[in-house]
C-alpha cells in the first residue's frame, strides 16, 4: 500500500508542476459555466412564457432539477469524453518516454501496484473536478429549491463516468510512448461510447440494438444524471474500470518483457 | 554476490547477448567493457530484472531473478545509462520517493535520504528543482537514487557517459568511494578504459553479445595494454561473428537452393 500510495503523490505532484490539468480544469469549468448559465438564462425565459400561456400542466414539470441541472450535467459528460483522456494521456506515456519508468519497472514494485498508484492520482484529480462542477447547482441552492439527492446522484453519476474513462485511458496511454496518440485515441474511444446507442437504433436485429444500448456510456449516466440510481449502471461503469485496470496492468506487465 | 548462467537475449530475431556466464564475489568492482551495441545495456538489465532473459538465469544477492525478484530488486542499485529522474521534482523528495519504493522502513528513510544527498555532494542543492541542475549533479541525482536504499550491489550503466572531465573526475572518486565503502560490489560499463584502470579490480568484455574476456586487471596487464586487449578481442569477434554470419547465409543459400 505504501508503494501505491507514493506512486500516486509522485503522480499528482508532477500533475500540478505542469499548467496542462490547471488548463484543462478551468477550460472545462469555463464551458461547464457557460452551459449551465445559459440554460439557466433559457430556463426563466421559457418560465415565463409558459406562465403567460397559462398552461399549467406544463409549470408543473417545469423545475430547475430537471430542465436545468440534469440537461447540463448531460452536457459536462460530452466535456469530459474530451477532458478525461487528455488528462489521462500522460500516466504511462510520459514515463516511457522520459525513461524513468525504468525506476518502476526495477524497484520491487508490482505491476498492480504501478497501475493502481498511477489511477489513484488520476481519481483523486477527478474529484477535484466533480467537486468543483458541484459549485454550478449550489449556486441555485442558494435562490431556489433543486433536489439535493438527485444533484448528489447527478455528481456521482458523472464522477463514475469521469472514473470509467480514466481506467480505459491509463490502459491506453501503457501501449505507448505518446502523449499525444494516448489522448487523441482516447478522445476517439470516449466519443465512439457516447454514440453507440445512436447507432444501436438503425440496427435491424433486436438482439443487437440491445447488445450497442449496453456498451453505449450514454445508456448508464443519463438516468443517474436524473437520479435513478440503477444497479446495472453501478455495474457497468465497475466493469469498464476493472476490465481497464486489468488489461493496463497486463501491458504494464508486457513492458517487462521487451 | 552475482551470478550469471548462461544469459542469452534475443530481440525478434536479433540476438543481443549469447550465452554470457560470469560470477562476481563480494566486494568485486567490475569493469564492464565492450563496443557499442555489444549487450552491455542488455546484460544489466537482465541483472536489474528489467528485462527477462530468453535463455538462461541470474542470481543477485542470493535471490534468483527469476523466482524471487522482489528480494533482488531490493539489494540492488541501478542507474540507467539516462538517469530515471522526473525533472519537475525537488532532489530530496526524489530520492525520499525512490526510498520508499525500495521499502527502505519509514523511519530510517530521512537519515537514509541525508546520507545519500551526502554521499554524492548534493547537500546544497537538495532543495533544488532538478530540472535546474547541471548534467554533472542529474548524474549525481542517479548515484543518489542508485544508493539511497544502501543496496549490496551496485549496477551503473555508463555512469560519466556525456560529462566533462572534471565531473568525469568527480563521478569516479564518487564512485571509488561508494565501492569502497562497505565492501559493495559494483558493475559498471563504461567506453573508457582509463576509468576501469581507475576504479576496478576485474574486467569484463563483451563483443558481438558474448563474452570475450573475463580476467583480473594485473593478469589483463601483463597481455598488453587495456586498449590493444580490447581491439585485439573485439576484432577476433568481429572475425568470428562475420564467419558466423557467412556460414548462415550461405546454410540459408543451400536451403533456399533445395526445391
Amino acid at each position: 500500500m505504501s508503494h501505491v500510495l507514493a506512486i500516486a503523490g509522485r503522480e499528482l505532484r508532477s500533475i500540478f508542476a505542469t499548467p496542462v490539468a490547471y488548463v484543462l480544469i478551468a477550460v472545462y469549468m469555463l464551458f461547464a459555466g457557460f452551459v449551465f448559465f445559459a440554460s439557466l438564462g433559457m430556463f426563466l425565459v421559457q418560465l415565463e412564457q409558459i406562465q403567460a400561456m397559462g398552461m399549467m400542466q406544463l409549470l408543473e414539470r417545469w423545475n430547475l432539477q430537471d430542465i436545468v441541472i440534469a440537461q447540463s450535467f448531460s452536457t459536462f459528460a460530452i466535456f469530459l469524453a474530451f477532458v478525461v483522456p487528455l488528462l489521462a494521456m500522460r500516466a504511462f506515456a510520459e514515463e516511457r518516454a522520459t525513461g524513468s519508468i525504468e525506476l518502476l519497472l526495477t524497484s520491487p514494485v508490482s505491476s498492480t501496484e504501478i497501475v493502481l498508484g498511477k489511477y489513484l492520482a488520476i481519481a483523486a484529480l477527478l474529484l477535484l473536478v466533480t467537486v468543483l462542477t458541484g459549485l454550478y447547482p449550489l449556486l441555485l441552492f442558494a435562490y431556489g429549491d433543486p433536489e439535493l439527492w438527485q444533484t448528489l446522484s447527478g455528481l456521482q453519476t458523472l464522477l463514475l463516468y469521469a472514473l470509467s474513462l480514466a481506467a480505459l485511458c491509463c490502459f491506453i496511454s501503457a501501449l505507448t510512448r505518446s502523449q499525444i496518440v494516448a489522448g487523441l485515441v482516447g478522445v476517439a474511444l470516449a466519443l465512439i461510447l457516447l454514440l453507440i446507442p445512436f447507432a444501436a437504433e438503425s440496427s435491424q436485429s433486436e438482439t443487437m440494438r440491445g447488445v450497442l444500448r449496453w456498451l453505449g456510456s450514454s445508456t448508464h449516466y443519463e438516468p443517474g444524471l436524473t437520479g435513478e440510481v440503477r444497479s446495472e449502471d453501478l455495474a457497468y461503469f465497475g466493469l469498464v474500470i476493472l476490465a481497464s485496470l486489468s488489461m493496463a496492468r497486463a501491458a504494464v506487465d508486457s513492458l517487462r518483457w521487451r | 554476490m552475482i551470478k550469471a548462467d548462461a544469459l542469452t537475449k534475443r530481440y525478434g530475431g536479433l540476438t543481443a547477448i549469447r550465452g554470457v556466464s560470469f560470477e562476481i564475489a563480494k566486494g568485486e568492482v567490475v569493469g564492464f567493457l565492450g563496443p557499442n551495441g555489444a549487450g552491455k545495456t542488455t546484460t544489466m538489465r537482465i541483472l536489474t530484472g528489467y528485462l527477462p532473459p530468453s535463455e538462461g538465469s541470474a542470481v543477485v544477492g542470493g535471490f534468483d531473478l527469476a523466482r524471487d525478484p522482489s528480494a533482488a530488486k531490493r539489494v540492488t542499485g541501478y542507474l540507467p545509462e539516462t538517469p530515471p529522474l522526473y525533472p519537475e521534482m525537488r532532489v530530496c523528495d526524489y530520492v525520499r520517493y525512490v526510498a520508499t519504493l525500495h521499502d527502505v522502513p519509514r523511519a530510517q528513510r530521512g537519515a537514509k535520504v541525508e546520507r545519500a544527498i551526502h554521499a554524492c555532494g548534493l547537500d546544497a542543492v537538495a532543495d533544488r528543482v532538478i530540472r535546474t541542475l547541471s548534467k554533472g549533479f542529474r548524474q549525481r541525482v542517479g548515484l543518489a537514487q542508485a544508493i539511497v536504499h544502501e543496496p549490496a550491489v551496485l549496477i551503473l550503466d555508463e555512469p560519466t557517459s556525456g560529462l566533462d572531465p572534471i565531473q568525469i573526475a568527480e563521478i569516479r572518486e564518487l564512485i571509488r568511494r561508494l565501492a569502497t565503502e562497505e565492501g559493495r560490489t559494483v558493475i559498471l560499463s563504461t567506453h573508457i578504459l582509463a576509468e576501469v584502470e581507475a576504479i576496478c579490480q576485474r574486467v569484463l568484455l563483451i563483443a558481438y553479445g558474448q563474452l570475450r574476456v573475463d580476467a583480473r586487471l594485473d593478469a589483463l596487464r601483463e597481455q598488453g595494454s587495456l586498449e590493444q586487449v580490447f581491439v585485439r578481442e573485439v576484432q577476433a569477434a568481429a572475425s568470428r561473428d562475420a564467419d558466423a554470419a557467412a556460414a548462415t547465409a550461405a546454410a540459408a543459400a543451400v536451403v533456399e537452393a533445395e526445391p
